[in-house]
């Protein structure tokens, strides 16, 4: 009885008026500051928020608005807000309604950057943060305080590969009044719409699957428009008059999409982490194809898994799609098309066997991304996250055998006979 | 802001000024399901422009409490208890779908009270089909489904809108959400109810516009013409690529349409 496009159809179309003039199919990349306005009472209208339009690239424009639309569409979100990174749409996204003596509970098995920004940069702005097991949703709970005002994770959490419980974790945010925020850079929308599970807000580096190529740096906050700001005085960013425009009340004004305009009228205004035009059209031409090689992406990791489940160089394989990972169960019922393609294995041999082994693989890049079409090695305890203590290290689960893999889209008999060759020169350092 | 009607509390947005009923007013009156963010690209835009604007909503959804109501008439006389509680004069009433059938009834009832009328999106009745009705009662998300997939044009299908960043269907559908559990079969009802818009029409004095979304597939350009044609003063204006959301698919054109229409019958010394 009711029909909606589906998520193919959405990733090619969603966001783009065609352009009236010319035609163009693709969208246009609008490399441009700033626009005309046809007259003041337009202009005044735009910058009051009595309409939608553009001003200035720096909060708005037009091809960063396809992606924006595009995005928010194949979450299922009320709105998205595109930013310069990742990070930037992190910190967009935590600033918006949180401020002085407020607190996070946040999973330890994040991104390093993730976890860096909550221990060592927000505290200097007075935000803190208590960081939780993501296997135990207890813990969560027993985190939360007064002051609490966000819960923030990973679905696949980095490196370990734990699976943060939707569900269960946004039972405690609705218990307590307070937004899930999930970074779902790792899944994407494809392999699992986290709104639908009862998130609130998804933040992702669309740098990565979602674009795809390794082109371009680029962030999204997505505004599930699911969480009632308006039943609690947590929230005064979002339900208390904002002086700059006006006085405006986001909350009463733009209801499920207040949060996203709270960042737009504020973060992309005062701070100003916007995406250029041209990063944003490169990161269409990925969202394009994101159920394709997804599918691609999912099928060469099941694959390696099994190449290196048999492998008698790898001392352990590490990836929810296994049976022995802890959170099968949950990656069977949260990602039912494939739990990402982040594998993590261990190298025998220790610390200089791994390193033997990056050093001898030729097809696979040793770098520090993942998401590429490309196939990416790197070894996390001196990368990605070299910059967080021991503590932490063991507690995101990272050992120093420990090798990271984004599985790429190439024929994966390539990808085999190139980690052979690894794993060769990692038996020759293991045997002196 | 928050008053009282008849002891029960209401949630109305003034559009980012204080409410002053000395000012003309203009009221805008959400349709099923909805809520006064319906019209965020347009509310806000008079209140900046010399109007005293109103959004309220209705009984039972989103922040007004109170149960919902379940006929069109019970509706009509909410809507003119809230004129009566803010000492609404000079009142531009601006309707959607189900609330231009409650603007047909004040009208009638009260027509002296209306400066002008535009109704947008609706016939004379709005007749809704048994598995509508049962959904909602039954199964809220299959009925939220069903009149976001219907009520959505292609500019609400693909995200088309002119606002950046936003996707309206899930934002309609969120508000949907956050009515009271009854709201949706509730409004329902009423529209299914509601016969008396051949009666009503003709004895609404104020000048009308009916706006007309080409692309509606619940008041399609049948059931607009003959609302028109049994309105005494009315004039028709057509949207031809918006869908029945024309409020949040077309909000430019639409705001154009009441901005010309409500500056000439409702003057309010604007620029």
């Amino acid at each position: 009885m009711s029909r909606f496009l589906n998520f193919d159809t959405l990733s090619l179309h969603a966001g783009q008026v065609v352009d009236p003039e010319f035609g163009a199919r693709a969208a246009p990349i609008y490399q441009t500051t700033s626009y005309v306005f046809p007259d003041t009472d337009t202009a005044s209208s735009i910058f009051n928020l009595e309409r939608g339009g553009h001003a200035y690239t720096r909060i708005t424009n037009p091809t960063v608005g396809v992606l924006e639309q595009r995005i928010a569409s194949l979450e299922g979100g009320s709105a998205a807000v595109c930013t310069s990174s990742g990070m930037a749409a992190t910190y967009c996204a935590i600033t918006a309604i949180l401020g002085q003596g407020d607190h996070i509970v946040a999973s330890t098995q994040m991104y390093g950057g993730n976890i860096s920004l909550m221990k060592n940069t927000l505290p200097r702005f007075g935000i803190t943060t208590t960081f939780f097991d993501p296997t135990d949703p207890d813990a969560c709970r027993a985190a939360m305080q007064d002051n609490t005002k966000l819960i923030y994770g990973e679905l696949i959490g980095n490196p370990g590969l734990d699976i943060l419980d939707l569900e269960e974790i946004a039972k405690i945010g609705a218990d307590h009044h307070v937004p899930f925020m999930v970074d779902a850079t790792f899944n994407t929308p494809y392999l699992c719409r986290c709104f639908d599970y009862g998130a609130n807000i998804t933040v992702h580096s669309v740098t990565k699957w979602m674009g795809g190529h390794g082109v371009a740096i680029g962030g999204a906050v997505v505004d599930g428009g699911n969480f009632d700001w308006g039943a609690t005085d947590k929230y005064p960013t979002i339900t208390e008059p904002y002086a700059p425009f006006s006085g405006i009340n986001l909350w009463e004004e733009f209801g499920p999409s207040a949060f996203a305009t709270r960042i737009r009228a504020e973060a992309m205004r005062d701070i100003g982490p916007s995406m250029s035009p041209m990063n944003a059209f490169l990161l269409l031409q990925g969202i394009e194809t994101l159920s394709l090689r997804m599918d691609k992406h999912m099928a060469n990791t099941l694959e390696l898994l099994d190449y290196l489940s048999n492998h008698e160089q790898v001392s352990w394989v590490n990836h929810p799609s296994l049976p022995s990972h802890s959170s099968f169960d949950l990656a069977q019922r949260y990602l039912p098309k494939g739990a990402g393609s982040i594998v993590s294995f261990g190298v025998k041999g220790g610390r200089n066997a791994g390193k033997a082994f990056i050093e001898a693989c030729e097809l696979a890049s040793h770098l520090a991304n993942v998401g590429d079409a490309k196939t990416l090695i790197i070894h996390p305890a001196t990368t990605t996250h070299s910059r967080i203590d021991a503590e932490a290290l063991a507690a995101a689960g990272i050992t120093e055998d420990m090798v990271r893999l984004s599985v790429g889209l190439e024929d994966v008999a390539d990808i085999k006979a190139d980690f052979d060759t690894g794993f060769r020169a990692a038996k020759r350092v293991a045997a002196r | 802001m928050y008053f009282d009607v008849k002891g029960t509390q209401v949630f109305a947005t003034t559009g980012g000024k204080p409410f002053d009923p000395a000012q003309p007013v203009v009221v805008f009156l959400h349709g099923a399901g909805g809520d006064h963010t319906v019209w965020n690209l347009q509310s806000r835009f008079f209140a900046f422009r010399g109007y005293s604007v109103l959004a309220p909503d209705l009984p039972g959804h989103t922040n007004s409490e109170g149960a919902p109501l379940v006929s069109i008439e019970a509706m009509a006389d909410w809507l003119n208890g809230v004129f009566e509680a803010l000492d609404c004069r000079d009142v531009s009433l601006v309707a959607h779908s189900m609330g231009c059938l409650v603007a047909l009834e004040l009208g009638s009832r009260c027509p002296d009270r209306l400066r002008s009328l535009s109704l947008i999106a609706s016939g004379l009745a709005t007749p809704v089909n048994d598995a509508l009705l049962s959904a909602a009662r039954d199964k809220p998300e299959a009925a939220i489904a069903m009149m976001t997939s219907w009520g959505y044009g292609a500019a609400g299908h693909y995200s088309r809108g002119p606002v950046p960043g936003n996707a309206m269907i899930a934002g309609g559908q969120m508000v949907m959400r956050g009515n009271s559990p009854e709201a949706l079969h509730a409004d329902l009802t009423a529209c299914n109810d509601y016969a008396n818009g051949k009666q009503a029409a003709p004895q609404v004095k104020a000048p009308v516009q009916v706006i007309v979304a080409g692309k509606d597939r619940m008041a399609p350009k049948k059931a607009t013409d003959e609302l028109a044609a049994h309105l005494p003063n009315a004039s028709v204006a057509v949207i031809a690529d918006s869908g029945h959301m024309v409020p949040q698919e077309a909000p430019n054109r639409c705001r154009q349409l009441l901005r010309d229409f409500i500056f000439q019958n409702n003057p309010a010394g604007q620029t």
